[in-house]
C-alpha cells in the first residue's frame, strides 16, 4: 500500500483514539498521547488561525505542557463548576490529510464537537492542525491547534471542555 | 399604561440592599434599559490603536447598532451608522481594513471615510444637488468623543460631555495608560463570546471580589501548583467609588503581573525583565505611582458596560444584551506598545490562564451567571437579590464587599426611574 496512505491510517487511529478519550473524559490517558514539550492552542475567530501566533495575538487557549497538565487537574475537581456535573461530549473527526515535514508529521482534519449540558447543546466547528512525531515506534502529538471555523464563539460562552 | 418598573430597595439603617430579580428577567425592563441607559450613556466604541493608520476602519455593533468607525487620510476619526441612506443596506461588510471609500454593494453608492456621498451610478436619474443633499449622506453617531486613546459614542445629543460623565473613572483610565511610556495598544485577536444571562450579571461579576475564593478555587489552586506556595501576597484591598455609577476595587493578589510583579513560573529571565520594567516605572512616575501600578490590581466597571480589569493582564471588555437573558461580549487585551517580545508573550500567556472562554476562571463565571438566570425562574416569593455585604463595615467597604455593585445599581435605578417618570408624564 502507498506509504502516505499507511501513514494516514496510523494518524487517523491516533486522532480517533484522542477523540474517544476526550468523549469518555479519560483525560490522564489523553495527556499521555502528548510529548513532554507539547502545546495546545485555540485561536480566536478574527485572526488567521492557521498562521497566527499566541506570542503576538490574543487566543482563547495558550497551553504549554505545564498548563495542559493543570487543565486536566482542574477538570478533575468539583470546583471546576462549569464541568461539574460533567457535560456530555462528542468529537467527530474527518477529512484527515497528512504530510511529512522533516521529522514532523503534519495532519489537517475537520472537527465537529458537541457539548451538551442541562439546557444547552452547543457545537464547535473547525479544523485541527496536529503536529505529530515518531516516538519508540509509535506516534505522539507535539502540538494541536484547534482553528474554529466560526465567526464568534456564540452562543457557546466557554471552551470548558477540551476540543 | 406604563408597566411598573421594578426598583431597588435600600435601607441604610438596617444595612439592607435589595435588587429585584425582575430587573434580570423582564422584557419591559430590557426595552426600558435601551431607552434609559444605552441610548443616553457614553458607550465604549474602540481604542485609537485599532485605527493606527490614516484610512483604517473597523465595524462593530454598539447597543444593537452596526457602526463603521473610520479614520480618514488627515487622521480624523468618524463614527458612522453603517447603513446606506439609499435603501438601508450595510455599507461596509468587512470587520476591519484600510480604505479611503466604502461602496454599498447593492446599487454602488460610494461614501468617503467621513460618510459623505462621493459618487452614485446613474446620477442623471436624480435632480441637481441630490448628491449633496444632507439626507443622502451616511449618518454620524450623534456624539463621538475620546478620553486619551479610548473612544466613546453617545446616541443622545443631550447630556454631559465624556470627561464629566467619566468622573473619577477618568483617572483610572489615565492610570492604565501610564503602564506605557509610549502608549497602550490593543493586541490583535478578539475574544467574542456570549452568555445566556442578563447583562447586569456580568457588570456585577466583573468586580466581584467576594466570589473568588469559592467560584475560582481551582484557579487559586493552579497558582499554588505552578508558583509553589502563594507566598505572602494576600487577596485584600478597597473599593473606590468613582461617581456616576462607576466603581472599582483595588487590591493585592497572588498572581503575576507583566506590569510588574514577577512569579516563579516566569523563570530567571522573566525576573530580570520585570525588574527592568519596574525600574522604568519608578523613574518615570515616582515610587508611589509605580508601586500602585505594579503591585495593585484594579477591576473597574464604567457604567453601564465597560470593564477594564488590570489584573494578571489588562482586559477591555464590553457587552450588550440582545434579550433579557442573553448578551454578546467582546474582550480585548491592552498592552504597552513598546514591550519586549518576552513580555508580550507572557502577558498573553497570563491573560489566558484566567480570562476568557478557555481560561481557568471565566468558564466558572459563565456557569455562575447562567445559573443565576436559570434560578430566577423560581419566581414566587423569591423576589430579590441581596447586595448588602459590607454596608455596616465601619472602616469603609473592602474589595470583597458589594459597595461597587451598590454604586452600579443606584445609577441603574436612578436612570430607569427617571425615564419612567418622563414616559408617564
Amino acid at each position: 500500500m502507498d506509504e502516505n496512505i499507511l501513514l494516514r491510517l496510523r494518524v487517523e487511529d491516533l486522532l480517533y483514539l484522542e477523540a474517544d478519550l476526550l468523549d469518555r473524559w479519560q483525560l490522564d490517558a489523553w495527556l499521555a498521547l502528548y510529548t513532554g514539550d507539547a502545546h495546545y492552542f485555540v485561536p480566536p475567530s478574527d485572526v488567521d488561525g492557521d498562521t497566527a501566533s499566541p506570542e503576538t495575538s490574543l487566543f482563547y487557549i495558550i497551553d504549554d505542557r505545564v498548563r495542559m497538565e493543570q487543565r486536566v487537574i482542574r477538570l478533575g475537581k468539583v470546583g471546576a463548576h462549569s464541568e461539574h456535573p460533567r457535560s456530555k461530549v462528542r468529537h467527530l473527526v474527518s477529512n484527515v490529510r497528512v504530510s511529512r515535514d522533516g521529522t514532523i508529521i503534519r495532519a489537517r482534519s475537520s472537527f465537529a464537537v458537541w457539548r451538551s449540558k442541562d439546557i444547552t447543546s452547543d457545537v464547535f466547528i473547525g479544523h485541527y492542525l496536529h503536529e505529530i512525531v515518531e516516538r519508540d515506534g509509535g506516534l505522539m502529538i507535539a502540538k494541536k491547534t484547534c482553528v474554529l471555523d466560526m465567526e464568534a464563539l456564540r452562543p457557546h460562552a466557554r471552551i470548558s471542555i477540551i476540543l | 399604561m406604563q408597566a411598573q418598573m421594578p426598583r431597588i430597595v435600600e435601607d441604610q439603617e438596617r444595612g439592607s440592599f435589595l435588587v429585584p430579580r425582575k430587573a434580570f428577567t423582564s422584557r419591559e425592563v430590557f426595552e426600558r434599559e435601551y431607552a434609559a441607559i444605552f441610548d443616553s450613556c457614553w458607550l465604549y466604541l474602540g481604542h485609537a490603536s485599532e485605527l493606527a493608520e490614516p484610512g483604517a476602519f473597523l465595524t462593530r455593533t454598539v447597543a444593537r447598532r452596526p457602526i463603521l468607525f473610520t479614520r480618514n487620510r488627515d487622521g480624523e476619526y468618524h463614527a458612522l451608522l453603517n447603513a446606506c441612506p439609499h435603501r438601508g443596506a450595510l455599507v461596509c461588510r468587512e470587520r476591519h481594513g484600510k480604505s479611503p471609500a466604502f461602496m454599498c454593494m447593492y446599487h454602488g453608492w460610494t461614501f468617503g471615510s467621513d460618510g459623505h456621498l462621493m459618487s452614485l451610478p446613474g446620477s442623471s436619474g436624480y435632480p441637481d444637488g441630490f448628491k449633496t443633499d444632507p439626507q443622502k449622506q451616511m449618518v454620524h453617531v450623534p456624539r463621538l468623543e475620546r478620553f486619551g486613546d479610548f473612544f466613546f459614542v453617545n446616541f443622545s445629543r443631550q447630556g454631559e460631555d465624556l470627561a464629566t460623565y467619566l468622573a473619577g473613572a477618568g483617572d483610572m483610565l489615565k492610570l492604565v495608560s501610564e503602564h506605557s511610556a509610549s502608549g497602550m495598544q490593543i493586541v490583535g485577536g478578539t475574544q467574542e463570546y456570549s452568555m445566556r444571562g442578563n447583562w447586569k450579571l456580568l457588570s456585577e461579576n466583573s468586580y466581584d471580589g467576594y466570589h473568588a475564593a469559592c467560584n475560582h478555587s481551582t484557579y487559586l489552586d493552579y497558582l499554588k501548583n505552578t508558583n509553589d506556595a502563594l507566598g505572602g501576597t494576600p487577596l485584600e484591598g478597597v473599593m473606590l467609588d468613582l461617581g456616576n455609577g462607576h466603581a472599582a476595587v483595588e487590591y493585592t493578589a497572588p498572581w503575576g503581573r507583566p506590569i510588574a510583579n514577577w512569579v516563579p513560573l516566569w523563570g530567571e529571565e522573566g525576573k530580570a525583565e520585570i525588574a527592568g520594567v519596574y525600574a522604568e516605572l519608578q523613574q518615570r512616575l515616582g515610587p508611589d505611582r509605580a508601586d500602585r501600578i505594579a503591585h495593585k490590581n484594579r477591576n473597574m466597571v464604567i457604567f453601564p458596560n465597560l470593564v477594564i480589569n488590570d489584573i494578571m493582564a489588562v482586559t477591555v471588555r464590553t457587552f450588550f444584551p440582545t434579550a433579557p437573558d442573553y448578551m454578546e461580549i467582546n474582550a480585548w487585551a491592552l498592552a504597552p506598545r513598546e514591550e519586549s517580545e518576552w513580555r508580550r508573550k507572557y502577558r498573553l500567556y497570563n491573560f489566558t490562564e484566567f480570562l476568557g472562554p478557555g481560561g481557568f476562571a471565566t468558564p466558572d463565571d459563565v456557569e455562575a451567571i447562567e445559573k443565576c438566570q436559570q434560578g430566577y425562574a423560581v419566581g414566587g416569593e423569591a423576589l430579590y437579590n441581596d447586595i448588602s455585604k459590607g454596608m455596616h463595615r465601619a472602616e469603609g467597604p473592602a474589595f470583597d464587599d458589594e459597595a461597587q455593585m451598590r454604586a452600579f445599581w443606584r445609577e441603574w435605578d436612578r436612570r430607569v426611574a427617571a425615564h419612567s417618570e418622563l414616559a408617564e408624564a
